[in-house]
């Protein structure tokens, strides 16, 4: 079963994509899980890197569902998102 | 005369090549402010109903209000006001630069622009000076050509090739800003007037020159530590929206079939800061923020980047990720003078309707190749640009296409795809001048912002475009940039983690908060913010957030009166069908359910169900008709 992880620009650049794929979850915090897992930074630094994105399981922001323990399935796109403004 | 005012309106009229000053009218300065505001009810006053917005019945109003003229950061915008050649209703939009302080540094609040002269023409005024000069050397050059022929004494708001041309959405340039919706610059050019140039050294008084200064400084810092203000659009500009719309599934692609695009972070403002970036000398004057990004295009040299809006409308929504491209489009767009929103949304149409067998562009998604030359076949109305150049709606009237021609009244959607921002779609529907999101900005506390709203829960979706557009009305009367509301949320909030208790115990709060929130926005208490502060320290007048409601929601109902007043109707509160019947997400089988929004809507505007403000609404706003 394989999710698409949409990063963050700056999560992006660490790892060189600007999305991961992530298999074997089964909800958001088993993407989350497995998406750390990608990173080598420290705990603070990742925290540093992931704490004012918001996540979405296909555009959806998971607090409007049920948290980190939304469901996911195969061919889901999980995304960090960051506020933004402009226009 | 109230501070904070010239105090003088200038006409001029093209076909006598005649000019008087005449006073503002403080009565009217009252209850209009001034830029937006005060133009539409000079429009709606000087206008018979029905005139042919290109001809010389439709007078060209710039305005500007008693912000402009001051250092106050994101002053420094005038409004251009007309009848719409676009949608038939009211035109207006707004522009940065340095050409509001400059007209009124030259002791002038309103210029009106009346007739059409019968060759090209440019305007130069100095103070009290005004004088008519031929234009012919200039005509059917560039805007980037055009000012730097005028040269540097004056500050100028000109037109290119896509205003003479009346390309129907054809925008006034400014520095390398742009009032660009609704087809301001097809009306000037219909005038035959290519350029107005400014300068002048009328003082301006203030009724607390102290406070405001003393307050101003206060702003600065404030904005220097705000988050997006002195953070993300300083480093990122508005481009940096492209990674969370395309998060939130609702960044225009393929003609908003999707609202997704795979190779969105190569367009980003993130992306464009780290490869394209060279500079922010294409900002407006005395704003700290500096959004405007610079980049080099070849063959050309150092321009103004793309915003958002033109990222996505040029970018995604064409299915095109190699910035370069767009960053060419963007200036191409500029130097003609048009629209990247419209342009985008028109070419994008296009592209959709080739795909159908209905008309052949000779572009086609994902394939740069050719797009530079049909921009400026649409600049200068030539081969299959003549077509585009009267924008998606006429264009499906004559090929067909209705259902994806993604407008509203005739206006080319911006680029947030309303069926994952209700009340952003609520907005598009409702706003006097088509579908545009700087009206009132519902998406950014809807969806982009850093609290947001659950899209389906339907609770304040009614609510919010209406807060926001009479603000929106306001704040374009100052004349403010938009973005300056941006700034509303304190850092705390953008500092907070989304996934935290409080931050989601906030959004919930913010979401069920229903009359509350209009109820609270409407207290007509003390100045807090700083636009109502500044208000209160130039003019003498107090304002609050709930005296700017009262004046945006007068503002937006004469804007509402004169469409009805021109033949528009309540069934171009709509949105494309597309939007409406098109499900974007997955876990959903419908689009945007407007039908169960817009009653509550009318109803809470003192609409009838025909959407017609009543007697009584516009009695209480005090709206002479
Ligand atoms: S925020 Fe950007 S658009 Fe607004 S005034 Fe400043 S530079 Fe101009």
């Amino acid at each position: 079963m394989s999710i698409t992880v949409q990063l963050t620009y700056d999560m992006a650049r660490e790892v060189g994509s600007p999305t991961i794929q992530v298999s074997g979850a089964e909800t958001v915090n088993d993407v989350l899980r497995l998406t750390r897992q990608r990173f080598s930074q420290d705990e603070e630094s990742y925290a540093n890197l992931t704490r004012v994105a918001a996540l979405a399981v296909n555009g959806v922001l998971i607090s409007y569902r049920r948290g980190k323990k939304t469901k996911v399935q195969d061919g889901d796109r999980v995304s960090f998102v960051k506020a933004a403004a402009g226009g | 005369m109230i501070k904070g005012y010239a105090g003088r309106i200038l006409t001029v009229n093209l076909d006598t090549q005649e000019h008087h000053f005449e006073p503002l009218d403080e009565e009217l300065a009252r209850l209009y402010i001034g830029g937006k505001g005060y133009g539409v009810r000079l429009l709606y006053d000087l206008t018979e109903p029905g005139i042919d917005p290109l001809s010389p019945e439709n007078p060209l109003i710039f305005a500007t209000g008693p912000l402009n003229g001051s250092v106050a950061p994101q002053s420094n915008r005038f409004a251009v006001v007309c009848k719409s050649p676009l949608t038939g209703g009211i035109g207006n939009a707004t522009c940065g630069g340095s050409f509001a302080y400059a007209l009124k540094r030259a002791g002038i609040d309103v210029l009106i622009i009346r007739g059409a002269a019968s060759a090209p023409y440019r305007l130069e005024i100095e103070n009290d000076e005004v004088r008519l000069l031929p234009a012919d050397d200039l005509w059917g050059e560039g805007t980037y050509a055009t000012q730097k022929k005028l040269g540097k004494k004056f500050k100028h708001a000109v037109i290119g090739p896509a205003g003479e041309n009346k390309v129907l959405y054809a925008g006034i340039v400014s520095d390398e800003r742009i009032a660009g919706r609704t087809g301001v610059g097809a009306v000037m050019g219909s005038k035959n007037l290519k350029a107005v140039s400014v300068t002048g050294n009328h003082k301006l008084e203030m009724d607390d020159p102290e406070a405001f200064k003393a307050y101003t400084k206060t702003v600065r810092k404030l904005f220097k530590e705000h988050p997006v203000l002195g953070e993300s659009m300083k480093r990122f500009g508005t481009g940096a929206i492209v990674n969370t719309t395309n998060g939130r599934n609702i960044l225009p692609t393929r003609n908003f079939k999707y609202g997704h695009f795979d190779e969105a972070m190569s367009i980003s403002g993130e992306h464009l800061e780290e490869h394209e970036l060279v500079g922010v000398k294409s900002s407006c004057m005395h704003c700290p923020v500096t959004c405007g990004r610079d980049v080099e295009v070849e063959g050309v040299g150092r321009v103004k980047g793309p915003e958002y809006e033109t990222l996505a409308l040029l970018g995604s929504n064409l299915e095109i990720s190699d910035l370069k491209h767009i960053n060419e489009w963007n200036y191409l767009a500029d130097d003609l003078g048009m629209d990247t929103i419209s342009l985008g949304g028109t070419i994008s149409f296009a592209m959709e309707l080739q795909e159908k067998g209905a008309f052949d562009v000779g572009v086609k998604f994902g394939d740069p190749t050719g797009l530079s030359e049909l921009i400026r076949n649409i600049g200068h109305r030539q081969g299959v640009g003549d077509d585009l150049a009267d924008g998606s709606r006429r264009m499906s009237e004559r090929f067909g296409g209705m259902e994806f021609a993604m407008h509203v009244k005739g206006l080319e959607l911006s680029a947030y795809d309303p069926r994952g921002s209700y009340a952003q779609g609520v907005e598009y529907a409702t706003t006097n001048r088509g579908g545009c999101h700087v009206q009132g900005a519902s998406m950014y506390l809807e969806s982009i912002g850093p609290l947001t709203i659950n899209p389906r829960n339907l609770k304040l979706k009614a609510d919010i475009p209406i807060v926001q557009q009479n603000l929106g009305c306001a704040i374009n009367s100052m004349v403010l940039c938009i973005f300056s509301t941006y700034g509303m949320f304190p850092a705390a909030i953008h500092n907070m983690s989304p996934n935290s208790f409080t931050h989601r115990l906030l959004s919930r709060l913010m979401e069920n908060m229903g009359p509350l929130f209009r109820g609270f926005m409407g207290i007509k208490g003390k100045p807090m913010l700083w636009w109502e502060k500044w208000l209160t320290h130039i003019t003498g007048q107090k304002m609050s957030g709930g005296h700017l409601q009262e004046i945006g929601a007068r503002i937006f109902n004469l804007e509402r009166i004169y469409n009805l007043r021109e033949g528009l109707t309540q069934e171009q509160d709509t949105l494309p069908s597309r939007i409406l019947n098109e499900p974007i997400f997955s876990d959903t089988t419908t689009g945007h359910p407007l039908d169960q929004l817009l009653p509550r809507y009318y109803k809470l505007r003192g609409w009838d169900k025909n959407g017609v403000p009543t007697a009584k609404t516009l009695k209480g706003l005090q709206i002479r008709t």
